[in-house]
């Protein structure tokens, strides 16, 4: 029997999940909104249900995106030493022969990753919210509209590098998000900062 | 109109005064454009730079109530710079005529005519007359020089009416007004035409008939009567009023504008004696003579076979004014007021709203007995007792409403201004129980019909004699529904006998027995034809055995090119589309100004060609028939002696005015304008508390008081509430913004309206004041909107005055105050 | 960005200076669309409804400026949809055949095809759509009912001075500058607009827009950022791609 750590709570799973879930239906109406395909209106039944469906689900996608910061939240503003060396060795992710120094539960590209969407995620939410329900100024309309697409297109780069590195570029992370466990060898490997402070190490 | 509304399109010159055609009569702009398009211009006189002023060439602004002083001026100037097409003047007025040397003007009398009686109020005329030879004909200087002559006095009349004097009466400044003399004045050549349009701006005053009649002179001056493109046009302010004026709704004419008798007429041959006009002149064609005939026809056609030569073809069952009576609208609401009606028919109209002093009118109807709406709606005269100052408990009149129904579901015939009679279709059945007038009529003529037969009365063979044959009949003789055709045709006439002209030998056939009547030459004077109205006949008639009713007709021939469309439904008189129009062309028949060719003689065919001749007789040359063929003598009056207050326009200032004195002469006001001296009738002038010049108008999105039209949510969400126009100098002096609630006050009333502040108005610079003029619309009452949020009638204001010959509200020109709400 | 049918283009000529301000022009539209009345009140002007509404396809504004020889200018000029060639409402429209292209060149709606997000009131040059009670885009369509069964536009039918007129674009403009007008509103700008205006002086006196424009950040948005939208997940799918091909994924062999 291998012995797992946890790193992933069953709460921070399912809010996982809700969240990308919601992610990618936003994505992918927000695709047929910006280039008014009617095969992807189709999938929705229409663009009118499909407006409700990305105004409803814009709303689970930010009360979801704001709860994980309970998770997330404060180990993404601690950066280290290690995390700036971190970036000069491009995380190893340019070739296998660099050493990446000893990182904590999570790389700062992951870290920088939760910022980012955070950040775009509360610009799109707000933004999204203000071209649904304000009428009658032009202005803040406009600049909402601008500000939404912005995050969008840091959407549509960060979420599918996001799903790569998640998946085909690291393999044994996606079950992670799946029962929430990894074997403790593989967690000392990758996250000794974090395995001596749970004492595990 | 003596012309029509097309024919606007051929004028050089359109002079829009007394009238704001863009806003009123919208589609008429669109031949004024045209007129535009071709190098014609536009000329705007109006105390407002209105929407027609927006669109003219030349703007001059006036103070309301002096259009005779600047039309005078125009007078003066056209004389003075020899403008007058002196061709047309010798041959074609009466300038050549020599006046009685009694006769004395406003210039020796200070502001009077010789022959007034103060204490009248009214002028012996005696002295208004022509020199005659000892054959009774008027004596004549064609040289117009004689002193006596009307044209040396008219000089002479029309001199004191200088630049300085008329710019000191309208507030119009100097090169304004030489300006528009000047352009109008042009018009005076033989190949240049010039047209007016005039409407409720210069007949809304007491001095109105003679507003229109100085605009007869300078157009007979200026050679432009019967011109195309020229002419006098009344501009309706109702679609089929024309139509109700033709038809004799006024108390004072029947049908075809035959005098209504009074009790001096007590037989059919003296009415006819005392209405029909003879001449000594040779040359005159004096068409009004054939008067006979047309009374009689008319009789004959309302009685039938009931009106025989020996009861005077009915002639005592027609209902006759006491001498001297005046039934008009002030007159009889001043009766009304004074509790002397029992009962009243507000028949399509809203006189709580529409008459002048609407207080007093709604008061008035407190006092009837019963009053009958006949309305498409309700509306303030109906719910009159309900209304603000007014306590239901208080008010014993028994109101009922008898919903009618609106053109567009029923057919019948519309006149328009330029006398062309159109035949319309009903396009949707009356809303609800609404009928068409007609019906109405229909059901209480023959209610009553059965009371007089039930009851008799005091006078029952009036009512129980008409003939009344317009449809099918029931068993007990009621006619079940007016078929409208049978009414267009009994106007028209028929032959009721078979008729010959017995001038040749042998006679010859005119008519058949019971055939329609084909044209009014061959109505008889012997109660052979029936003519429910003269004017009519020709519109409906017998062409190949068919029937046709010329005023359905739409063909879009238009061979002058004139915009006569001859085949276009049907004018009055025998479809004639411009009047006068002989006037048109030289002695010998060729037109004065051959680009606009409206007739000309063929000699080769003996006949005219081009629009209906006026007149069929061959061109007047040395012994030929004079043009004006229904002027007694002939000619166009230059001198008028037919008005009660001179034969030449003076100016008069309006009843309540801003000056204390007319700068014209000692007369004021037009000495021959009944004054009502009730407390409800009271007038100010020169008063501190009223010390603005106040006018009433229209504008395009409403009609009349808005009856109708406040009901429309599209026309109300344009002009939702009563406003008044003020200028920027006097909002400012009474500290009243644009867009404010104010109250207009008159010595009379007062109503709340939105103030429009705009540049629009202007203070009139008079010579020793400064003058501010407003204006207001009388579209609005308040009974509807419901809430009251569109405010009253501007008619709350207006003085119950009316012309000294028509007897028309002034409610052009009089004063009022303007306060913050 | 002329459109496939630049040739048989139609267009409204609005002339204000043979306008009278009678607005038949309102209520021939009211009355065709079968639109309610508003209610308004006087605010001190003719002009009423004061803007363009869900109600009101087209108004007439009305302007007084000063004159050299009158006591003023009143200038009539009709408010309407311009039917722009390159529409910043199309552009930003978010739903297929919302706001579409009529044969003749105009922008119509189709009501059931919009989702109501109002994006494109925001994006005209001359804030010009309007919603409906039922959150719909409402605006002037060139009556392309009227116009399929080969009718004038209500407004063009009623107007009696031929202040509007209907017809093939390219003549309605020579035959304005034949008649003396030297500026043609929307001849050029946004593509060309489809109800042009003919004026003999400058249009700013009659209160046009200026240099009309669709909002930069809407066209910042259209030219840069939709293609980057499609590039950018491209590039990056393409990215990962390579990567994958060309790295490979991490071995944990490696770790020292």
């Amino acid at each position: 029997m291998t012995e797992m750590v946890r790193k992933s709570s069953g709460d921070e799973i399912l809010n996982h999940w809700v969240l990308a879930a919601s992610c990618i239906l936003l994505i992918i109406s927000g695709y047929g909104f910006l280039f008014q395909t009617e095969a992807i209106g189709s999938l929705f039944g229409g663009f009118n249900t499909m407006k409700t469906v990305h105004n409803w689900v814009g709303v689970v996608f930010i009360l979801s995106l704001l709860y994980s910061m309970r998770h997330y939240f404060t180990d993404a503003l601690e950066y280290d030493e290690d995390d700036r060396q971190w970036f000069k060795v491009a995380g190893g992710y340019l070739s296998h022969k660099v050493k990446v120094p000893p990182m904590g539960k999570y790389n700062p590209g992951q870290k920088l990753y939760y910022l980012a969407i955070l950040g775009a995620g509360i610009a799109i939410a707000l933004s999204g919210f203000a071209i649904w329900l304000v009428q009658g100024n032009q202005t803040l309309i406009l600049i909402s509209h601008l500000v939404h697409n912005v995050a969008f297109c840091i959407f549509i780069i960060a979420v599918p590098v996001h799903i790569y590195l998640s998946t085909l570029a690291n393999p044994g992370t996606f079950q992670i998000m799946v029962n929430g466990t990894l074997p403790l060898e593989v967690a000392k490997k990758r996250y000794p900062k974090w395995m001596k402070a749970a004492g595990k190490m | 109109m003596t012309n029509h509304w097309i024919d606007l399109k051929n004028a050089d010159v359109i002079l829009a005064m007394g009238s704001n055609p863009a806003s009123n009569h919208p589609i008429s702009m669109k031949w004024i454009m045209r007129a535009r398009e071709k190098g014609g211009k536009l000329i705007s006189v109006d105390p407002r730079f209105t929407q027609t002023s927006a669109k003219a060439d030349l703007y001059a602004p006036l103070r309301s109530g002096t259009d005779i002083a600047f039309l005078g001026g125009m007078i003066n100037y056209i004389l003075e710079k020899n403008l007058y097409f002196k061709e047309y003047v010798v041959n074609y007025t009466n300038a050549a005529y020599l006046v009685s040397p009694d006769f004395k003007g406003p210039g020796e009398l200070d502001g009077l005519f010789s022959g007034y009686n103060a204490e009248k109020r009214s002028y012996d005329k005696a002295t208004w007359s022509f020199q005659k030879d000892e054959n009774g004909i008027a004596l004549k200087d064609p040289t117009l020089e004689d002193p006596n002559c009307v044209f040396q006095l008219l000089k002479k009349h029309y001199a004191r009416y200088t630049l300085d004097k008329v710019t000191n009466i309208t507030g119009t400044p100097k090169d304004k007004l030489v300006a528009v003399y000047e352009l109008y004045g042009s018009t005076g050549k033989p190949d240049r035409v010039g047209t007016e349009c005039y409407a409720m701006g210069w007949t809304q005053h007491t001095v109105g008939t003679q507003n229109i009649r100085a605009m007869t002179i300078i157009q007979m001056l200026l050679g432009n009567m019967g011109m195309a493109g020229g002419g006098v046009n009344a501009m309706r302010g109702e679609s089929n009023v024309q139509g109700s004026t033709d038809q004799g709704l006024l108390f004072h004419i029947l049908p075809g504008y035959n005098p209504v008798p009074n009790a001096s007429l007590p037989d059919l041959a003296t009415y006819i004696e005392k209405n029909t006009p003879t001449t000594k002149e040779p040359r005159s064609v004096n068409w009004w003579s054939n008067r006979p005939k047309y009374i009689t026809s008319y009789l004959k056609a309302i009685y039938g076979a009931a009106a025989t030569k020996e009861n005077d073809f009915g002639y005592g069952w027609l209902p006759k004014l006491d001498v001297g009576q005046n039934g008009s609208w002030l007159m009889l609401f001043d009766k009304m007021h004074q509790g002397q009606f029992e009962g009243f028919f507000a028949w399509g109209q809203n006189p709580a709203c529409s008459g002048a002093n609407s207080n007093k009118t709604r008061a008035a109807l407190a006092k009837l007995k019963w009053m009958v709406n006949v309305n498409l709606y309700d509306n303030e005269t109906g719910s009159f007792w309900r209304g603000p100052g007014m306590n239901p408990k208080d008010v014993q009149t028994e109101v009922f409403m008898l919903p009618c129904c609106s053109s567009v579901e029923k057919e019948g015939s519309i006149s328009n201004s330029g006398r062309v009679a159109q035949w319309r279709y009903k396009a949707v059945e009356p809303a609800g129980q609404s009928m068409p007038d007609a019906e109405i009529a229909n059901e209480l003529y023959f209610k009553v019909k059965e009371l007089y037969k039930k009851e008799g009365g005091a006078f029952p063979d009036p009512i129980l004699n008409l003939t009344w044959d317009y449809g099918e009949k029931d068993a007990a003789g009621k006619v079940k529904h007016i078929n409208i055709h049978t009414v267009a045709k009994e106007i028209n006439g028929y032959f009721l006998e078979d008729v010959y002209d017995t001038k040749v030998t042998p006679p010859k056939l005119i008519g058949k027995k019971g055939d329609l009547v084909t044209s009014f030459p061959s109505l008889q004077a012997d109660g052979t034809t029936s003519s429910g109205n003269w004017l009519y006949c020709n519109s409906y008639i017998l062409k190949d055995g068919k029937e046709v009713n010329m005023m359905a007709r739409r063909g879009k021939d238009d061979k002058t090119g004139l915009g006569l469309y001859p085949e276009w439904a049907w004018a009055w008189p025998v479809n004639r589309r411009i009047i006068y129009n002989r006037a048109s062309v030289d002695l010998q028949g060729n037109p004065w100004d051959p680009k606009r060719p409206l007739l000309k003689w063929n000699e080769a065919e003996k006949k005219w060609v081009g629009d209906i001749p006026d007149g069929p007789a061959p061109p007047m040359g040395t012994d030929g028939k004079f043009p004006f063929i229904m002027k007694p003598d002939g000619v166009a009056s230059i001198f008028g002696p037919g008005l009660n207050e001179g034969p030449f326009p003076e100016h008069y200032e309006a009843l309540e005015c801003p000056l204390e004195e007319n700068s014209m002469s000692k007369q004021r006001i037009n000495p021959t304008i009944k004054l009502f001296a009730g407390k409800a009738d009271a007038f100010f002038s020169c008063d501190m508390r009223y010390p603005y010049v106040a006018t009433t108008y229209r504008a395009s999105e409403h009609w009349q008081t808005g009856c109708m039209t406040r009901h429309c949510s599209w026309l109300l969400e344009m002009q939702p509430q009563n406003f008044v126009e003020i200028s920027v100098e006097l909002a400012k002096e009474l500290g009243i913004q644009n867009g404010e609630k104010v109250v207009v006050v008159s010595g009379r009333g007062e109503v709340e309206a939105v103030a429009m502040v705009s540049e629009r108005f202007k203070p009139f610079k008079l010579e020793n004041s400064t003058v501010h003029q407003v204006g207001l619309t009388w579209h609005f009452g308040w009974q509807f909107p419901e809430d009251g949020s569109g405010f009253d009638s501007a008619n709350l204001l207006t003085p119950n005055v009316g012309d000294a010959n028509t007897m028309i509200p002034e409610s052009k020109a009089f004063m009022v105050n303007v306060r913050k709400a | 960005m002329a459109n496939d049918n630049t040739k048989n283009r139609k267009a409204i000529l609005v002339t204000p200076e043979v306008c009278i301000g009678c607005r038949a022009c309102q209520v021939a539209c009211k009355s065709w669309n079968q639109l309610p009345g508003i209610k308004t009140k006087n605010n001190g002007t003719y002009q009423n409804p004061p803007d363009l509404a869900s109600a009101a396809f087209n108004i007439i504004r009305y302007s007084e400026v000063p004159s050299a020889k009158d006591p003023v200018r009143w200038l009539f000029v009709s408010r309407r949809c311009m039917h722009c060639d390159d529409a910043g409402c199309m552009k930003i429209c978010p739903a297929p055949g919302a706001l579409y292209r009529t044969k003749e060149g105009a922008v119509a709606f189709d009501r059931d095809k919009c989702i109501g997000c109002k994006l494109c009131v925001n994006a005209c040059p001359f804030d010009v759509p309007r919603y409906d009670a039922d959150g719909k885009v409402t605006k002037c369509h060139l009556c392309f009912d009227r116009i399929g069964a080969g009718m004038q536009p209500a407004c063009v039918k009623t107007c009696p001075t031929g202040a509007l007129r209907f017809g093939d674009r390219a003549e309605l403009i020579s035959t304005a500058k034949k008649d003396g007008f030297g500026t043609i509103y929307g001849e050029e700008d946004l593509g060309g607009l489809g109800s042009i205006y003919a004026f003999k002086e400058e249009p700013k006196l009659y209160g046009m827009t200026d240099d009309p424009a669709i909002p930069s950040s809407v066209v910042f948005w259209h030219t840069v950022l939709k293609p980057f939208a499609v590039a950018g997940l491209g590039g990056v799918v393409a990215a990962a791609a390579i990567h994958y091909l060309a790295v490979g994924p991490h071995k944990e062999e490696e770790e020292v």
